[in-house]
């Protein structure tokens, strides 16, 4: 129920007499979210300090196939840091080694190729994050899902034990579901 | 893989409060710092924050989150759903600033502030950005409008002159139909339906389109039975209708593709000669581009066409092209622009009969506008100006300039004062112009024309609006209009004999809208809305009017409704919803409550019950017309099943 009066008192505040121009409003903002939530999951995680080549190694999140994002992205790091080191997107392309990342975000762009990213993360202590249906069953981490007009997430526990991950408890009890088992 | 551990309801438990206050927090930091142009502000956020954040909502541009200087009530997914409603119109009752009143089994007036009439022509109505109001007389065929209400995100509905964004009917409203996309309507649905006055089914495929898009088809049919007069006669108007229809959408922000269309047909029994015959088609494209800094583009196109046999009355083909075009900028940290254009044309071909003719019967219409609207940031969020206006061409007068100014003052996060001061024009249509009917004695004694020298009507609308959130469990709107009316229609002497559409009337209305909403438990939502009306239209000196006022529309000086949305335990909902509509003075219609309730079961993950009942207060009561042609609206009981896999 609370969902419903949110949405009727923000609807009632938010509606703007534009909304021909919701359609493209709406991907940029599923943009936007998507990546705040990318730089929030940093404060969530812990790497094992073999993530990080050297101790100042400024922590690092590829992007692939999603550049809308990494520029949102990049504007949030901007200034921030995580675990005490500096932030750096970067963009990266398929067959790119992962070494020195510890996030990998996998745009939907990249379809049929997931699979073939994921392995190569597969095993690393690099967070995978992804917005494809059954991108978990491939390997990913953390998928974007679409609830309710609402950006949500799944875990997959399993991937991210075997990547030395420890992912918060805080994390979990947003997820939309928990995959403990593979 | 297995062992899903949770499958998360926790927001449903959220307490309502906080889950509001996290919402509007969110968006007043989105507003606030998207005028530097930084998303960095969505970063500090909280998790569940982030979680919580409706995209719509956000999506908006965001200085508009807040303060929307208009009278808009927005009837959601939920609420259609809710309200166990099974067409279009039906859902339109949600809206308090909306009048709606049945006619029979298919004729609906639907008007906002006043002039309700089946021929209503001062609102503008849009399903996905399609203008569907008819160049005949500037009005809705509502038997011709519908998608599958399942697939509906929401209906805007924006009481007072939208015209300057939106277009020259925009006089007293819009309507602002918007299915989901289609990567939020995948699988399947099935939908089936029986009652005592109607029976209905659906269904609709959704699925992937490559790496990054999606779509769905649908079809649905429905048959409803005849309606009876008062006098127990049959009105002869049983209907069956069936549309299927598709939607795909493609790409991402940079860009982003729509291609949509619908396909319908329908017949209707009429008493005399044989069945009206109605069907129609329709093919959308959009185009949408994110550009870097804000700035969005966006290009849309599409061709609809409609037909419409009435035997003994008249027949119509009608192909409408049209194509605009918009683009939102940021100028500097003080303005928000927004520029554009369109082009309509329209190829009417009207078989005629001895009864109705439109001359010529063959007509090419065409439209051309420029718009551009400026929303300037005079004290930050708290205080914005937007000045705009449009420049409108039509078939039949010069050039109409469509002007208006909004201010919004934001004093805090909870609370908006609003006021505007718009010009807007109801252009001419074929029927003020091209329509001519013989004389019918007794009940038309002479001829009417069109008449050659009909000008477009124009309206002034002065709005006062206040907006609040007392406390996070309730929220209110109270809008007060002032409008002034010019070169209304009327029907004066013309030569030998024949009256002539002229534009001898004016007059004034005033109103107050009013809504709002309360949280009364976590599982129970209240909501209330009023309308009060007072028009006062009288014809100018010198008119030899003698249809009189009344054609001008039949309108209740008050209509309120009252709804409960109850959760239950086990997945039930229990929604109720009572409305009056105060009498209608000419022709007469005595004013009548009306309870519909709805009990609904979700006995399976996907599958649900619903059982509606309407007008439970009375077995039949009349909502619009003259006694001989209206139509008495029954109860209704209605069982339904949803299933979605």
């Amino acid at each position: 129920m609370s969902l419903r009066l949110c949405a009727l008192v923000v609807s009632l505040a938010a509606v703007a007499p534009v909304s021909a121009l919701a359609q493209v409003d709406r991907a940029a903002a599923e943009t936007q979210i998507k990546a705040a939530f990318l730089y929030k999951f940093s404060g969530f995680v812990e790497w094992p300090p073999k993530a990080f080549t050297r101790p100042e190694s400024p922590f690092t999140i590829g992007v692939i196939g999603a550049d809308e994002l990494a520029a949102e992205l990049e504007q949030i790091v901007k200034g921030r840091t995580v675990l005490e080191r500096a932030v750096v997107v970067r963009r990266m392309r398929r067959g790119e080694s992962v070494a020195g990342i510890q996030m990998l975000f996998i745009g939907q762009a990249e379809g049929a190729r997931l699979a073939e990213i994921l392995a190569v993360a597969k095993g690393q202590s690099v967070l995978t994050v992804t917005e494809s249906e059954d991108a978990l069953a491939h390997g990913s981490m953390i998928n974007f899902v679409f609830v309710d007009d609402k950006v949500r997430f799944d875990v997959a526990l399993p991937q991210a034990e075997r990547g030395a991950l420890k992912i918060s408890a805080r994390l979990l009890a947003v997820a939309r579901k928990v995959l403990t088992s593979s | 893989m297995g062992g899903i551990v949770k499958v998360d309801k926790k927001e449903e438990r959220v307490n309502a409060a906080r889950a509001c206050i996290t919402t509007i927090a969110a968006l007043a930091a989105f507003a606030a710092n998207a005028q530097t142009g930084k998303p960095s502000d969505l970063a500090d956020l909280s998790l569940e924050e982030l979680a919580n954040l409706e995209i719509t909502s956000v999506s908006r541009r965001p200085e508009r989150l807040s303060d929307a200087p208009a009278s808009v009530f927005v009837i959601t997914g939920d609420d259609i759903r809710r309200s166990g409603a099974t067409n279009l119109p039906e859902a339109l009752r949600l809206a308090p600033n909306l009048e709606v009143a049945r006619v029979d089994s298919r004729q609906y007036a639907i008007s906002a502030r006043g002039f309700n009439n089946t021929i209503a022509n001062k609102l503008l109505v849009l399903i996905d950005g399609r203008t569907v109001y008819t160049p005949l007389f500037s009005g809705v065929f509502w038997d011709a409008q519908d998608t599958l209400l399942e697939d509906v995100d929401r209906i805007e509905v924006i009481s007072g002159p939208g015209a300057t964004l939106w277009g020259a009917n925009a006089v007293n409203g819009v309507i602002n139909v918007i299915t989901r996309r289609a990567a939020e309507t995948q699988g399947t649905l099935l939908v089936a339906g029986a009652g005592n006055l109607e029976r209905g089914a659906a269904a609709r495929q959704g699925g992937k389109l490559g790496a990054d898009g999606a779509f769905r088809v649908y079809g649905k049919i429905s048959d409803r039975d005849q309606t009876s007069r008062a006098d127990g006669t049959s009105a002869h108007d049983s209907w069956d209708s069936g549309q299927v229809g598709f939607r795909a959408d493609w790409g991402t922000a940079a860009g982003a593709f729509t291609l949509q269309g619908d396909a319908y047909r329908g017949t209707i029994d009429q008493a005399a000669a044989g069945d009206i015959r109605i069907s129609g088609g329709n093919l959308l494209g959009r185009w949408a581009r994110q550009l870097s800094g804000g700035d969005r583009v966006q290009a849309q196109a599409y061709f609809d066409n409609t037909g419409r046999e009435i035997p003994g009355t008249f027949e119509e083909r009608l192909n409408i092209f049209d194509v605009e075009f918009q683009h939102a900028l940021r100028a500097g940290s003080q303005h928000s622009v927004i520029w554009g254009g369109g082009y309509r044309r329209a190829d009417d071909h009207v078989t005629n009969t001895a009864a109705i003719a439109f001359l010529p019967a063959d007509r090419n219409l065409r439209w051309g506008n420029l718009f551009v609207q400026d929303e300037i940031a005079l004290r930050g969020d708290q205080l914005r100006l937007t000045l705009g206006t449009k420049a409108q061409s039509n078939p039949y007068t010069s050039t109409e300039f469509l002007p208006s100014a909004r201010i919004a003052w934001k004093p805090d996060a909870s609370r908006l004062v609003w006021s505007a001061l718009s010009r807007a024009v109801r252009a001419p249509a074929r029927l003020d112009r091209d329509l001519f009917v013989s004389a019918q004695p007794p009940v038309l004694p002479q001829p009417i024309a069109g008449g050659p020298d009909f000008r477009s009507e124009i309206s002034k609308v002065l709005e006062l609006g206040y907006r609040a959130q007392p406390s996070p469990r309730a929220s209110y709107s109270i809008t007060l209009f002032h409008s002034v009316h010019d070169r209304l229609r009327s029907v004066e002497p013309g030569p030998a004999g024949a009256r002539v559409i002229g534009n001898e009337m004016e007059g004034k209305t005033d109103g107050i809208e009013a809504w709002g909403s309360f949280q009364a438990a976590e599982s129970w939502r209240l909501n209330a809305g009023l309308l009060v009306l007072d028009q006062n239209l009288r014809l100018k000196p010198g008119s030899g009017d003698t249809s009189g006022i009344a054609a001008a529309g039949n309108d209740p000086r008050h209509q309120w409704n009252l709804r409960s949305s109850l959760d239950l335990p086990g997945r039930q909902e229990f929604d109720v919803m009572v409305r009056y509509v105060g009498p209608l003075p000419s022709p007469s219609v005595p004013g009548y409550t009306a309870l519909d309730a709805r009990y609904a079961w979700q006995f399976e993950r996907g599958l649900e019950l619903a059982l509606i009942a309407q007008n439970l207060f009375d077995r039949s009561h009349p909502e619009f017309g003259a006694a001989a042609t209206r139509s008495e609206i029954e109860r209704g009981v209605f069982l339904k099943l949803r299933w979605s896999l």
